[in-house]
């Protein structure tokens, strides 16, 4: 079983692996504020669509992790845009007026803003987009703190796999009285076990000379001028269909 | 919970950018003076921030029947103190979006506002009060993290009521339906997560009573004393 998470997963085997992340970041971003500002009918629904035909189609990302990731973000926009248009008219509930068209709009643009948003993490792996940080001048010290915080995550969630299913192999979580005290159990342990690693990490590195962090050569992703060109002409049609339309 | 990409409206969406923004500079300037000062916190912050993520991915067994998942940012706020939390809760909310698809990148801003501020402000202050009027660790730990998680609840339920006034009611009105909707599953989630950091910081006074210490959330106890 693979100890990492769907969307990093489709990240690392996705075709468009090798392309340079801020071609990635360009476009996603691009497809982001066109989700934004342009009406919901027809702007967020072309978005939307360019999206997911990118990441099903030339980036071969798994229908089914493109799927299953975008279940979560459904649950909160169904909520949220009901409950926004809900009206609490004098004690009683109902509908406010152009309640089908403003959900249809909420509804519109978060998932067309999701999507983009998905094209872009399951496309570039969290370790590629670090780098674009930096030269977006935030501080070498927080980029490196992110990027430690990136490579343990897996380490940890993978601590919590194995100690859990220990628990529920010992009955750990046959009652909810039990549940808690396992989760507490738990917790503390990945706490501890979090600190010990980075202790150790620290210590070795430490006797290895390490100074001034953690340098590791970046991997060469050339960025694509066909790749920016496509992308350019893609957001400029998408912007003056969903503008004149 | 998050705010979904696209859910908020572009002038509510900078503006809660622009709102987060100074609070996540200066936490960001904490953990810069933290690593110039003592280049190993480097690996101990970027663990912290690995737990708080993972705390998330916790499911604990709610009340309502459903399982619902901590925030985590409460026993961070506790543990580290809220500015370094600001910077730490930001990175966690876009490891969240990028790897999970929770939250979004343009409500990054008022999802770090509600999650990286409010909620581990509200949790310290909540627990340096209790401590103050005599609260032990535990009961101080308990309040830090449900009122951390209830603040951040509350903070996104005012960001929503903000960016879709009631159509009768307005702002106020808004606010009441939002607040209803997510009390379902967030007020049987503060107090189930100010149980388990109960039940995390009774094991931790236990296994790892010296880092306490040194986090100065236990009267240091001399070695000879511990036996």
């Amino acid at each position: 079983m693979s100890a990492g998470l769907a969307v990093d997963d489709a990240a690392w085997a996705s075709a468009w692996r090798t392309r340079a992340p801020l071609d990635k970041l360009l476009l996603c971003g691009g497809l982001v504020v066109c989700a934004l500002v342009l009406p919901a009918w027809p702007g967020s629904v072309l978005v939307a669509l360019t999206a997911v035909a990118l990441a099903l189609g030339p980036a071969r990302v798994p229908a089914r992790t493109f799927g299953r990731a975008v279940r979560w973000p459904l649950a909160f926009v169904a909520t949220g845009a009901l409950t926004a248009v809900v009206s609490v008219d004098g004690g009683g509930l109902g509908w406010a007026p152009d309640a089908a068209a403003r959900a249809g709009d909420l509804v519109g643009h978060s998932v067309a803003g999701g999507a983009a948003v998905l094209l872009l993490a399951t496309t570039t792996p969290v370790s590629d987009l670090l780098p674009v940080l930096r030269r977006l001048r935030v501080p070498a010290a927080v980029v490196e703190v992110a990027s430690v915080t990136y490579r343990l995550l897996f380490v940890l969630l993978d601590s919590l796999r194995t100690i859990r299913e220990a628990q529920a192999n010992r009955m750990g979580y046959s009652s909810v009285r039990r549940s808690y005290r396992s989760s507490g159990a738990l917790a503390a342990a990945v706490l501890t076990r979090s600190f010990d690693r980075a202790r150790r990490m620290q210590e070795g590195l430490a006797g290895r000379g390490m100074e001034t962090g953690l340098r590791v050569l970046p991997e060469a992703l050339p960025s694509s001028p066909a790749f920016l060109a496509a992308s350019a002409a893609g957001l400029a049609t998408l912007l003056t269909v969903g503008l004149v339309a | 919970m998050h705010i979904a990409e696209g859910f908020l409206p572009a002038p509510h969406a900078i503006g809660w950018t622009v709102a987060a923004a100074p609070f996540v500079v200066h936490g960001a300037r904490a953990v810069v003076k933290e690593v110039r000062e003592h280049p190993e916190s480097t690996l101990l912050l970027g663990a912290a921030g690995a737990f708080t993520f993972v705390l998330s991915a916790i499911k604990l067994p709610s009340i309502t029947g459903s399982s619902s998942h901590p925030t985590g940012t409460g026993a961070g706020a506790v543990l580290f103190r809220p500015p370094v939390m600001a910077l730490l809760g930001t990175v966690v909310l876009l490891f969240q979006a990028l790897l999970l698809a929770h939250g979004g990148l343009t409500t990054l801003g008022a999802n770090a506002f509600a999650f990286a501020v409010v909620g581990p402000w509200a949790g310290y202050g909540a627990y340096r009060l209790a401590r103050a009027l005599g609260a032990g660790l535990l009961p101080g730990v308990f309040v830090a993290l449900a009122l951390a998680d209830l603040a951040t609840y509350v903070t996104t339920s005012l960001q929503l009521a903000l960016a879709f006034p009631d159509a009768a009611g307005g702002f106020a009105g808004a606010v009441v339906k939002f607040l209803g909707v997510f009390a379902l599953t967030q007020v049987p989630l503060a107090l189930a997560e100010g149980l388990l950091g109960v039940l995390l910081f009774r094991v931790l006074t236990t296994s790892a009573r010296p880092e306490l210490e040194r986090l100065g959330l236990l009267p240091a106890v001399p070695a000879e004393e511990r036996g």
